[in-house]
């Protein structure tokens, strides 16, 4: 994947926004629970001093009564965490309670420490470690017997193991953390399966340029998303408009062409029956033209149709009308064209190519043959690893052949082994030129029948 | 023997008529494709040189109307469209030949040769009546290998009858197949020509059948 694509840019966002907002939310989260849990134990802590304040500060008693162990069964077990205090703090008023828990040990007053009370409930709270060791919440609250006033005050303390408080908040963090990181990652994963799936249609888009590209399709077919429909229109109409060029041209360059050939046919003509060098000057060059027309002509079909190779055609039915047009033309020769090609044979690629490779080849054969032509065809497997499967045309005849020096000199543009024959001389060097357009190539050697043997390599289906 | 050249350029068309006409042939001409169709029909042809591309009606058509209409005479297609479907197109038709533009005259009437010698069944490009041969190639007669001089009507008269050695020719036919449209046509002509080619062959080859026409003998059928 590109560090470019729509993907990235879009899961990379997404891994951003998760990355900031994840964490924040349990930050808050954090914080809340945090400061609830507080408010909840703050709270108990306050019943608590409430409760013993009332139990212990009786109107009418002298000094304060021990409160009764009905709150808080770990007020009973020393350094339990658990604590209160009943402390005298105007030098009079008798000794100061404590709860067994503290054992000997004494909790300082905040008003002592000078801590200022809480505006709403008067209480003062302080966190200080106990006697335990650990960190306890301390709150206070200041009264006098009978809560009348004049009497002596007493600072009425209870502390409870903050650090329980501490422990639980931290486990939720913990939880929490785990549970967001979770989350995170399930986002993340729901985040690329979410843009693989919205961006899936472009993927399609992608395959069908493919197959726009490898011939399979002539045009952007399909239901694309709404987005994509300005997009498929303007290709299809730039494919349009492609074709619409490449067609043009095609036909200029035919039209060109053909329109050339006659008057260069005059041209020759007038020429060979003017005797002298200029006569000759102007056949000879007459016919390099007439070569370079039937060249680009060539090459002008080839070039328009290349990159077209979705196209499939039988080879029974373009060696039939062949063989029968030829045995008509070389009628006077009494050739015998035996034909072996099996009904189901495919060529990959356009009728037309195939007519001018067969076309030219199997003239060639006829030209030059006493009396039999053969032409079989086959399909292989492909050697390579791509698993295409190959045509294999052959083509021989019974003629004089050719030995391995003209053999490897033919397929040379214009190059005529022999002048004797009738012939342009380009046969062989266009056949040769669409068959390697297709990725295939023309392979010359001995016949068995003791001419030529051709052999045409093409793509098959 | 008489051919039609059909091409709608003027300049090849008369480049085709004058070397048909230099080879021996009569020759006529046509410049569009109606015209073409309505000589082709009415005239009785020995060649046709066919273009394609014709105004007013293309050769394809042409050809295939006069094929339907069961003339035999041969077709030469002569195009710049030289693709073999093209061709395959015009030999269904009906053609029995096709050669591309730009071509060698040489290469056209060499085609025109081979097509008149296979539409009258001989194979070689010799034909032999007694000790005269016609070699159609070089276009010369020879009689006991001496070379014989003739004129342009002689030579296509003789060559006419031995074409069709074996079989009596009558003096319409003569006329028909050895002058173009716009030739004088008087039938007393054709034997003054016979009168002139015995004297310059051996007499008893041209027989005359008395009411009929002549034949050359094909006695001699070792070829």
């Amino acid at each position: 994947m590109r560090l470019d694509s729509i993907a990235v840019r879009l899961i990379a966002a997404s891994m951003a926004w998760t990355v900031i907002v994840l964490p924040l939310a349990g930050y808050l989260i954090y914080q809340l629970y945090r400061a609830d849990v507080q408010e909840s134990f703050d709270s108990q802590l306050q019943k608590l001093v409430t409760a013993i304040t009332v139990d212990s500060m009786a109107e009418g008693a002298s000094s304060p009564l021990p409160p009764p162990n009905r709150y808080e069964p770990l007020f009973e077990f020393t350094h339990s965490g658990w604590y209160w205090q009943i402390q005298p703090i105007d030098g009079q008023g008798g000794p100061t309670l404590r709860s067994a828990s503290l054992a000997t040990a004494a909790l300082p007053s905040p008003l002592q420490l000078g801590y200022p009370p809480d505006p709403d409930t008067n209480m003062r709270w302080r966190n200080d470690v106990g006697p335990d060791g650990r960190s306890v919440r301390i709150v206070e609250v200041i009264n006098t017997l009978g809560h009348e006033d004049g009497k002596p005050r007493y600072s009425i303390i209870v502390a409870g193991p903050s650090a329980w408080l501490e422990a639980s908040v931290a486990t939720f963090r913990t939880r929490l953390s785990l549970a967001l990181a979770v989350a995170g990652l399930a986002l993340l994963a729901l985040m690329v399966f979410q843009i693989r799936f919205g961006l899936a249609p472009l993927q399609r888009v992608e395959q069908a340029l493919a197959q726009i590209r490898s011939g399979e399709a002539s045009r952007l077919e399909g239901d694309v998303p709404a987005e994509i429909e300005p997009l498929r229109d303007e290709l299809n109409a730039l494919i349009q408009s492609n074709e619409d060029i490449v067609e043009r041209a095609r036909t200029q360059v035919g039209n060109l062409a053909h329109g050339l050939k006659t008057p260069l046919a005059v041209i020759t003509n007038e020429a060979r029956s003017a005797k002298g060098p200029l006569g000759a000057k102007v056949v000879e060059q007459a016919q390099i033209m007439s070569d370079q027309v039937q060249h680009y002509l060539e090459r002008a079909r080839i070039a328009a149709r290349v990159g077209v190779v979705g196209r499939v055609t039988s080879v029974r039915d373009v060696v039939d009308p062949l063989v029968r047009a030829l045995e008509r033309i070389h009628a006077d020769k009494a050739i015998r064209i035996s034909v072996q090609c099996p009904p189901a044979a495919m060529f990959q690629g356009e009728k037309h190519d195939l007519e001018e490779m067969l076309g030219n080849l199997l003239d060639n054969a006829c030209k030059w043959s006493k009396e039999r032509v053969r032409l079989s065809v086959e399909t292989a497997p492909a050697p390579t690893r791509t698993g295409r499967r190959r045509l294999k045309i052959t083509i021989e005849d019974d003629g004089p052949g050719l030995n391995a020096d003209q053999r490897a000199r033919i397929g040379k543009r214009g190059l005529r082994l022999d002048e004797t024959k009738p012939g342009s001389g380009l046969g062989l060097s266009i056949v040769i030129d669409l068959a390697q357009s297709y990725r295939g190539g023309l392979t010359l050697t001995e016949a068995p029948l003791g001419g030529l043997k051709a052999s045409l390599d093409l793509p098959a289906i | 023997m008489r051919i039609l050249v059909v091409e709608d350029d003027a300049d090849l068309n008369r480049q085709l008529v004058v070397a048909l006409s230099d080879a021996g042939y009569a020759v006529d001409a046509a410049m569009d494709g109606e015209e073409a169709y309505y000589l082709g029909d009415t005239e009785p042809y020995d060649l046709i040189v066919l273009d394609i591309g014709l105004p007013k009606m293309d050769g394809i058509s042409i050809l295939e109307q006069w094929r339907r209409s069961d003339k035999k005479f041969p077709v030469i297609i002569l195009t710049a469209r030289d693709r073999w479907s093209d061709k395959v197109q015009g030999i269904d038709a009906g053609a029995d030949d096709y050669l591309a533009k730009p071509f060698h005259m040489e290469e056209l009437l060499a085609r025109a040769r081979a097509q008149l010698r296979r539409a009258t069944g001989h194979a070689k490009s010799e034909i032999e009546c007694g000790s005269v041969r016609l070699d159609t190639n070089s276009a010369r007669v020879t009689c006991d290998g001496e070379p014989i001089k003739l004129t342009s009507h002689e030579f296509r008269l003789l060559a006419y009858l031995m074409h069709h050695r074996g079989r009596v020719v009558s003096r319409t036919e003569l006329v028909e197949h050895l002058y173009d449209q716009d030739f004088d046509r008087d039938s007393n002509t054709i034997e003054v020509f016979i009168g002139r080619l015995r004297k310059k062959i051996p007499a008893d080859i041209i027989e005359t059948v008395r009411g009929l026409g002549y034949r050359i003998t094909a006695e001699d059928d070792a070829s």
